[in-house]
């Protein structure tokens, strides 16, 4: 866990402190990227709450999310259909809210604050 | 969890970087592209602004150009020597349109269709188009028209009418219905040759733009005041020559 952190902290600093900028031709590939990846940490950190977390399909996914995703853009600009970005974004802004509301739940409950409720468990595919 | 991440340390890292440096990087992206815009906002009212001054000193200019053109004309013309010189120059500068000018003639009135467009009818069909103005223009030069205004800008042989998005631009000036046009002229001949049967009023009236001539016992035309200089045409000297 520490580790994702410290890479974390390194990647946005390299990011910040490096003179490189993106072209602005770009940016809309990496927005979608950015949102892939985002979702896929999130999706990570539910998995190691939820006990049943694989680093080895965590990495391989989070790299294929964010290229299959950058990827999706490119299809969409190339085939005439420019909002095709906006499935992934519906999708994926889905998903993420999905896995940050079990989280919470998931949170709260190791903390005590939650009680440990079967149905609304059973309900996110939890049992385990 | 901590068993599998000391597998691969170096990979789980590397998600780690590359997540912080994608956002890091996107924020950057995202505050450049709202800059730009900025920019061009700021850059666009600057040079509105730069338009509108340089307009009005395009005016004050042409308006003391005028002014000095008629004191010149004064001035030749108190001289007895130059009287001949003087009438000449003042046929060449009315032929110019260099001078303004009254006599009779007619005002027509062009403004813009006042029928409601009814939806899937092309909106464009009810305002006035510098095809309409040219088809009344040249109606009146037909009609033997001896000056021609539109919204106080000369219409001379170097006058462009065109449609620039919703105005018309006439003289470089831009101008927008209605359109208040002067021409002096025989009256009655003018007059007919607007509102003859299958005319130009009865074409333009069909889409509800409205064309209305009225009879002037003294119309007044203004000069023409927009660009004179030449940059290519030269006079051909040795014909004009004995």
């Amino acid at each position: 866990m520490w580790i994702i952190i410290v890479g974390f902290i390194a990647g946005i600093l390299i990011g910040i402190l490096s003179p490189f900028t993106l072209p602005v031709a770009y940016a809309r590939y990496l927005s979608i990227a950015v949102l892939a990846a985002l979702d896929t940490t999130f999706g990570g950190l539910r998995a190691s709450l939820e006990g049943t977390y694989d680093n080895t399909i965590f990495i391989t996914g989070f790299f294929t999310n964010v290229l299959l995703a950058a990827g999706l853009v490119y299809l969409g600009d190339r085939i005439g259909v420019e909002n095709l970005y906006l499935a992934g974004v519906v999708a994926m802004g889905i998903r993420m809210f999905q896995n940050l509301g079990i989280i919470r739940r998931l949170v709260l409950q190791r903390w005590g604050f939650f009680q440990r409720d079967e149905e609304t468990l059973s309900h996110h595919g939890l049992q385990d | 969890m901590t068993t599998q991440l000391r597998r691969m340390p170096w990979a789980t890292a590397l998600v780690g970087v590359a997540l912080g440096l994608m956002l890091s990087m996107q924020f950057k992206v995202q505050r450049q592209v709202a800059l730009a815009d900025l920019a061009a906002v700021q850059r666009t009212e600057e040079l509105v602004a730069q338009l509108a001054s340089a307009e009005a000193l395009r005016d004050e200019l042409a308006a003391e150009v005028e002014f000095l053109r008629q004191q010149q004309l004064i001035s030749v013309k108190t001289q007895n020597e130059y009287q001949a010189l003087a009438e000449r120059l003042e046929q060449a500068q009315i032929h110019a349109g260099l001078l303004p000018l009254q006599g009779p003639g007619v005002t027509v009135v062009m403004a813009d269709s006042v029928l409601p467009a009814t939806p899937g009818e092309n909106a464009n069909n009810f305002i006035i188009h510098d095809e309409d103005v040219l088809r009344v223009i040249n109606e009146l030069q037909a009609a033997g028209a001896e000056a021609i205004a539109i919204n106080g800008q000369r219409v001379t042989g170097r006058t462009e009418i065109r449609c620039t998005g919703p105005v018309v631009t006439i003289n470089g000036v831009r101008t927008a219905p209605p359109l208040n046009i002067v021409a002096i002229g025989n009256p009655d001949e003018l007059e007919r040759a607007i509102t003859m049967k299958g005319g130009v009023a009865e074409s333009l009236r069909y889409w509800g733009i409205q064309v209305s001539v009225k009879k002037e016992a003294v119309v007044r035309v203004p000069a023409y005041t927009a660009r004179l200089r030449l940059d290519y045409a030269q006079p051909i000297l040795e014909e004009v020559a004995p």
